[in-house]
């Protein structure tokens, strides 16, 4: 168990700066996801930490020691790497075994370590197999256990799952809390994909260019996203924003998900008309855009309509976020809520 | 309709007919070449190495495997042997190492440029022919006017032999071989290592794996296909030597540097003996064949393919 602090790290490849004055704790004990678009400096940053990558500017610090000078070996970091990066020409055993053997730990506690790990992810009879004669899933197993049996005080992934279909992906996700769950060591887990940062996490970092964006539990990045960024990025379809009808360029944004079918009291929120244009059916839920005077809109909901039904819709204040000009949350005052109301209001006196 | 299905379907077949006859066609010249300068002097030597007489006799005796019991009980095809093999040992298991060393050395992130100069003077000598290679070390060797023994005198050292003595002078052929070799054989190994993930590295790195552990654990092993395939090349290369030994010492001294390609030739065009010549082809073919067939079945064992 440890925590990791980064202190105002740069990156620069060459004369390109990635990463500059990034500032990240981690705390112990914490399952940790940075997430953030292909390029954002995740990865680098996970890299950093592991010391695979060396730090440009800035220090690195686990459990309150600066690590920047120390090898990776010697961090006591366990790392999955994306496409599970095992040694081809060793069998499974031998993946496992081979960083306990570095360690010079004996025979007997590497024999006990190996069984316990391989019950616990489920390889035992695949030991004496090459990791070219297993599946993804199985491989993607002997890199976690490779990981486990080292007993690190940290646990590294840079997205482990992205290459496993999407019904293993969803066993593994459940697997990995319940290990973390398990081991109560720290983990930080890198990827791209929304749903697996808010599944898994209990402390997300949200990173775009280089810089980090929020870091919040899955909750507060899902209810009180800081900026538009955020609160496009965290859920499927994404935030709504309205643009270019509020003074000062101030932009309205409510969730797909908090439309409502019905006309609202003055009181409680804005009633627009709309047209339904398109129709998702996923189930459980529909997914609708829809044609507004505002532009289209996104709805998610359990309510069937028909195509083309003209209908009214409605947003409670309550469930809207205004963003400032430089897109960052400003706060919603009952100043803004009048504008609001006779602004979009409208609709229902008309 | 049954007639036009019938009709498309004849002219597919026929299509198919032509594009068959097509690919025999394109390979045949290959095939000939193969045949011709191959395959059939192969029988012929066969044959030849039953038979006495040289090469214009008109009707050559036919001896059975005299020819070969002549080679049993030859003192100097022995020697020849002998020094074959030695030839092979020094310069294949030299050459490896090195090569392995090098190409590892060249492969590393660090001194990139130092690195790009170095694999340049390496690879040169793969280019320039044995032939002028060889004169130029039978100077650079030479007892009296050589490079080599002028240094040696400067800096205050007994002149050396090299080729003059019987005691190393196949080593200074060797010495040869090895270094115009080397580049040719460094850049295979370096492809080969060029194919290993970063990844690997990286978790051998996470591991906290010694240098010396990663080599012989992993690069070795992820190398070894490529390692096999070139000791085997290297093996029949060397089992083949004739240039350098022709231009350098012409077997001598004393048969010191005497190799089965240059006793074949000898015994050839000097000696008039092709039946002899032959039967020592067919032992050269022999060698060549157990030998390969010994490193594929070590390769087996050893080599992991993915």
């Amino acid at each position: 168990m440890s925590s990791i602090s980064l202190k105002n790290v740069k990156k620069m490849y060459g004369n390109d700066t990635v990463i500059e004055g990034l500032n990240l704790e981690i705390k112990d004990g914490s399952f940790t996801v940075l997430v953030g678009p292909s390029g954002c400096g995740k990865s680098t940053t996970l890299r950093m930490i592991t010391g695979l990558e060396t730090v440009t500017e800035g220090d690195v610090f686990i459990d309150g020691v600066r690590v920047n000078d120390v090898a990776p070996g010697k961090r006591d970091i366990s790392m999955v790497f994306q496409n599970y990066a095992l040694y081809p020409t060793m069998s499974v055993k031998e993946n496992i075994e081979f960083g306990l053997i570095n360690k010079k730990i004996p025979k007997e506690e590497r024999e006990r370590r190996i069984k316990e790990v391989c019950e616990v992810v489920g390889l035992t009879e695949y030991l004496g197999r090459m990791p070219a004669n297993l599946s993804g899933g199985q491989r993607q197993r002997v890199a976690l256990a490779r990981a486990m049996v080292k007993e690190p005080k940290v646990f590294m992934m840079d997205e482990p799952l992205s290459n496993l279909d999407a019904k293993l992906r969803a066993a593994m996700r459940v697997e990995l809390i319940n290990m973390h769950k398990r081991m109560g060591t720290t983990f930080v887990y890198v990827t791209h994909d929304q749903v697996e940062a808010m599944s898994m996490a209990d402390d997300i970092v949200l990173m775009h260019k280089g810089k980090i964006i929020q870091q919040s539990s899955p909750a507060e990045l899902y209810h009180n996203p800081n900026c538009i960024y955020t609160a496009q990025f965290v859920g499927s379809p994404q935030t709504n924003i309205i643009d270019g009808h509020l003074p000062e360029e101030i932009k309205l944004g409510f969730r797909p998900e908090k439309i409502k079918f019905r006309e609202m009291e003055k009181e409680e929120g804005i009633t627009l008309d709309a047209t339904i244009a398109t129709r998702e059916m996923l189930g459980s839920e529909i997914i609708y855009s829809l044609d507004t005077k505002y532009g289209v809109l996104m709805c998610k909901s359990d309510v069937d309509m028909p195509v083309d039904s003209e209908v009214k819709i409605g947003v409670a204040y309550k469930h809207m976020y205004l963003f400032g000009a430089d897109t960052y949350r400003i706060e919603f005052t009952d100043e803004l809520k009048e504008t609001i109301s006779s602004v979009f209001g409208g609709a229902r006196n008309d | 309709m049954t007639k036009k299905t019938k009709a498309v379907k004849s002219d597919f077949a026929k299509a198919q007919r032509t594009e068959k006859i097509m690919g025999y066609m394109l390979a045949l010249p290959a095939v000939a070449l193969l045949l011709a300068f191959t395959v059939y002097p192969l029988f012929y030597m066969f044959y030849r190495s039953l038979y006495d007489g040289s090469i214009i006799t008109k009707n050559p005796k036919f001896v059975g495997m005299e020819n070969y019991l002549a080679l049993v009980e030859s003192k100097d095809f022995h020697q020849t042997l002998t020094n074959t093999a030695y030839y092979t040992l020094v310069t294949v298991g030299i050459t490896m190492v090195l090569a392995v060393l090098i190409a590892v050395w060249l492969n590393g992130k660090r001194n990139r440029k130092v690195n790009d100069i170095a694999q340049t003077f390496l690879f040169t000598p793969h280019i320039i022919s044995m032939v002028s290679v060889s004169t130029l070390f039978l100077w650079l060797m030479d007892s009296n006017n050589g490079l080599f023994n002028a240094v040696l005198t400067a800096l205050g050292f007994e002149p050396y032999s090299f080729l003059a003595s019987p005691d190393t002078a196949l080593f200074s052929v060797c010495i040869v071989s090895i270094w115009k070799g080397l580049g040719y054989y460094v850049l295979l190994i370096m492809a080969a290592l060029q194919n290993i993930p970063t990844n690997v590295y990286e978790a051998a790195e996470m591991d906290d794996t010694p240098k010396w552990r990663t080599f012989f654990k992993i690069t070795l092993p992820m190398i070894s296909p490529t390692i096999l395939f070139v000791s085997v090349v290297a093996v029949i290369s060397s089992f083949k030597v004739f240039d350098s030994i022709s231009v350098m010492t012409g077997g001598g001294p004393v048969n010191a540097t005497n190799t089965l390609v240059y006793y074949i030739y000898d015994y050839a065009y000097k000696y008039g003996k092709p039946g002899q010549a032959c039967a020592a082809g067919m032992v050269l073919l022999l060698c060549v064949v157990v030998v390969t067939y010994v490193q594929f079945l070590v390769g087996k064992k050893r080599v992991h393919y993915q």
